[in-house]
């Protein structure tokens, strides 16, 4: 029992100085601090965007206070009540969810501390956004495969955790040009988390099920748009199915140039980041500013994949 | 019906299993003919093997009375590790699986240590573990997926070795070795011993504390061999790899028969409960049943399997 009691006493200790070293309190007198809470570190594309803002924090002379909300709405609110109770200048916050992480910006708004909603929304309507519209890269990914059937054939749809914003957009952009081609018959669609090893094993079941029939597989991030690609490949059906799939993270532009995923929709994380910063620092020196900077995505397929692959 | 249950499940917890899994299976190739197919089955197999190889090792644990959250970590740590090294041109492919291994074995067998010196509960130094490991695999891979690896390595979870998926023969040979450990050895016999009754077997000269260390050891040792055949299978080393893959492996021991109590439990029951649950979302993917769907049917056959247990073990005293 004693030892219990010490283990616990070590184990807060520890995460007592664990969560100090994240809320520092800033530091240097003058100097811009911007709060910034990201939704997951454990997504490259997110740390991509999070190294972004720290690129141009250190150009613009700024503070960042990074913190990763783990994908949980509710860890996200309760940074950016310490960011308040910090009093930073500007919250940057990359949100977890629509719904549940939109009492961070109300609080933020009721503090008076500017916020600024980075890559995805929130139903509250923050200081400003700056990221990209997902239906949009849904739209060009399925437009992709429609025109590539010429508009008739069988396609397969991996979704992403079901209800996550990126989801439903990219859903409903790939529905709206499934609408408008009849021929285009969507056989199934069903969840991989987002996941490379899932997408495998739900792409090998799919072959199993409908085999020849496969025309073409959009998959709502590269991760599962990989994972379809090898289970193909290992079924030796690759040559006859399309993959397309979103985000354009360093494997899927490597399979692009290779030729094994026919397309990825390149959301430009360094954009995102850079405006982001560039929008808080503007908000927070009291310059005009724009309250919605909108980044466009863009198809990357064989012909242009060099100018995207570093 | 209870009573006919209560026929059914006398004796061994695996035999009430074995009959659902028999049942679910044929039930599942009358609804679909894509189900019962060779191929169909060799896919099954090779999905499973991941799972089936964290159950072995969870399995041990858990018939000692204890219990390793930390399995999806230590996959996501060795898959880091062994990626880290299995890039095409720089060291042979067994400095990749042997790393990774160690990796995975250090991880166990510091669990044990801390388990067997602080007398802290399993379920406490495992779920420590568990962060602890997760932290780890971000930090050596900077939060970024490790790829570009070698064909040998990728040979692991993708080849064949005559028409047989190399995944399958791995968890054949896994499957012998842990049976043969629990079933014919003296350690396998100490760990029901010390699962039974702790007080007991110390009373009896068992050296509790070294039979834990064995287990937790073994165990990690067998998430790693599930980590490399995962980072293989996916030719990528992923840091989130594996999150939640320890309730897959506890399930699988559970609905096998092996008992949270302690004392009980076999491999060929564990087995079948990893084959259990790959069958059923295999087959539930073949007849395209939403996901939403998926997770109950999943839930409601684990408690199911742990009812029967309890049934069973009930009618035992």
């Amino acid at each position: 029992m004693r030892n219990i009691s010490l283990g616990l006493l070590v184990l807060v200790a520890f995460l007592g100085g664990c969560n100090q070293s994240s809320s520092e309190d800033k530091s240097s007198g003058d100097k811009l601090t911007v709060g910034v809470t990201m939704l997951s570190m454990q997504n490259e594309f997110i740390v991509n965007v999070s190294d972004e803002m720290e690129k141009k924090a250190k150009e613009l002379g700024v503070e960042l206070i990074t913190v990763d909300a783990e994908r949980s709405a509710l860890k996200q609110i309760e940074q950016v009540e310490s960011f308040i109770a910090q009093k930073v200048d500007v919250i940057v916050m990359n949100p977890c969810e629509v719904e549940a992480s939109s009492p961070a910006v109300t609080k933020a708004l009721a503090a008076k501390i500017p916020i600024i909603n980075v890559n995805s929304e929130t139903t509250a309507t923050p200081s400003a956004f700056v990221g990209s519209d997902d239906v949009e890269s849904g739209r060009i990914a399925m437009k992709y495969i429609a025109e590539k059937l010429g508009g008739k054939g069988n396609v397969l749809m991996m979704h992403g955790y079901m209800g996550q914003a990126a989801q439903i957009k990219r859903e409903q952009g790939a529905r709206e040009i499934l609408k408008q081609y009849p021929n285009l018959k969507l056989l199934a669609h069903q969840t991989a988390e987002w996941d490379r090893a899932k997408s495998m094993a739900l792409m090998e079941n799919w072959i199993q099920s409908y085999g020849k029939e496969i025309n073409a597989v959009f998959a709502q991030n590269d991760e599962m748009g990989m994972g379809a690609v090898k289970a193909l490949t290992d079924a030796g059906l690759k040559d006859k199915v399309i993959v397309v799939s979103i985000d354009a993270i360093p494997d899927a532009l490597q399979a692009v140039k290779k030729g094994t995923l026919n397309a990825t929709v390149f959301q430009n994380a360094q954009q995102q980041g850079a405006k982001a910063i560039e929008t808080a620092v503007k908000i927070a020196k009291g310059e005009a500013y724009e309250k919605s900077v909108l980044i466009p995505f863009q198809l990357v397929t064989a012909e242009n994949v060099a100018q995207f692959a570093k | 019906m209870k009573n006919t249950f209560k026929i059914n499940t006398r004796g061994l917890g695996q035999y009430g299993i074995f009959v659902a899994f028999v049942l679910i299976c044929l039930l599942l190739s009358f609804i679909t003919p894509k189900f019962l197919t060779v191929s169909n089955w060799t896919i099954i197999i090779t999905q499973v093997s991941i799972n089936a190889l964290l159950a072995f090792g969870v399995t041990f644990v858990i018939i000692t009375g204890g219990i390793d959250l930390s399995l999806g970590s230590v996959v996501a740590v060795t898959g880091v590790v062994a990626a880290s090294m299995a890039h095409p041109e720089t060291y042979p492919v067994v400095v990749p699986i042997l790393v990774g291994i160690l990796a995975g074995v250090s991880m166990g067998a510091l669990n044990g240590l801390v388990i067997t010196k602080s007398k802290v509960p399993p379920f406490i130094v495992t779920l420590g573990m568990m962060t602890i490991g997760r932290g780890l695999a971000l930090i050596l891979s900077k939060g970024r997926p490790i790829s570009n690896l070698s064909d040998e390595f990728n040979f692991i979870g993708g080849g064949q070795i005559l028409g047989i998926p190399l995944p399958i023969i791995i968890l054949i040979i896994a499957f012998v070795i842990c049976s043969i450990i629990l079933k014919k050895t003296v350690l396998g016999r100490y760990i029901y011993a010390v699962g039974g009754n702790e007080q007991a077997a110390k009373a009896s000269g068992i050296r509790v504390n070294k039979v834990k260390m064995a287990v937790y050891t073994l165990c990690g040792g067998l998430a790693a061999l599930a980590g490399i055949l995962l980072t293989s299978r996916i030719t990528t080393g992923q840091p989130n790899a594996g999150v939640g893959f320890e309730l897959d492996a506890i399930a699988a021991a559970i609905i096998g028969g092996t008992s949270t109590s302690g004392g009980t439990g076999t491999m060929t029951g564990t087995l079948i409960g990893a084959l259990l649950i790959g069958v059923i979302s295999n087959g539930l993917d073949l007849l395209n049943v939403t996901s939403y769907y998926q997770q109950v049917v999943m839930g409601a056959i684990i408690i199911g399997a742990v009812v029967l247990d309890s049934w069973n073990q009930s009618s035992q005293k």
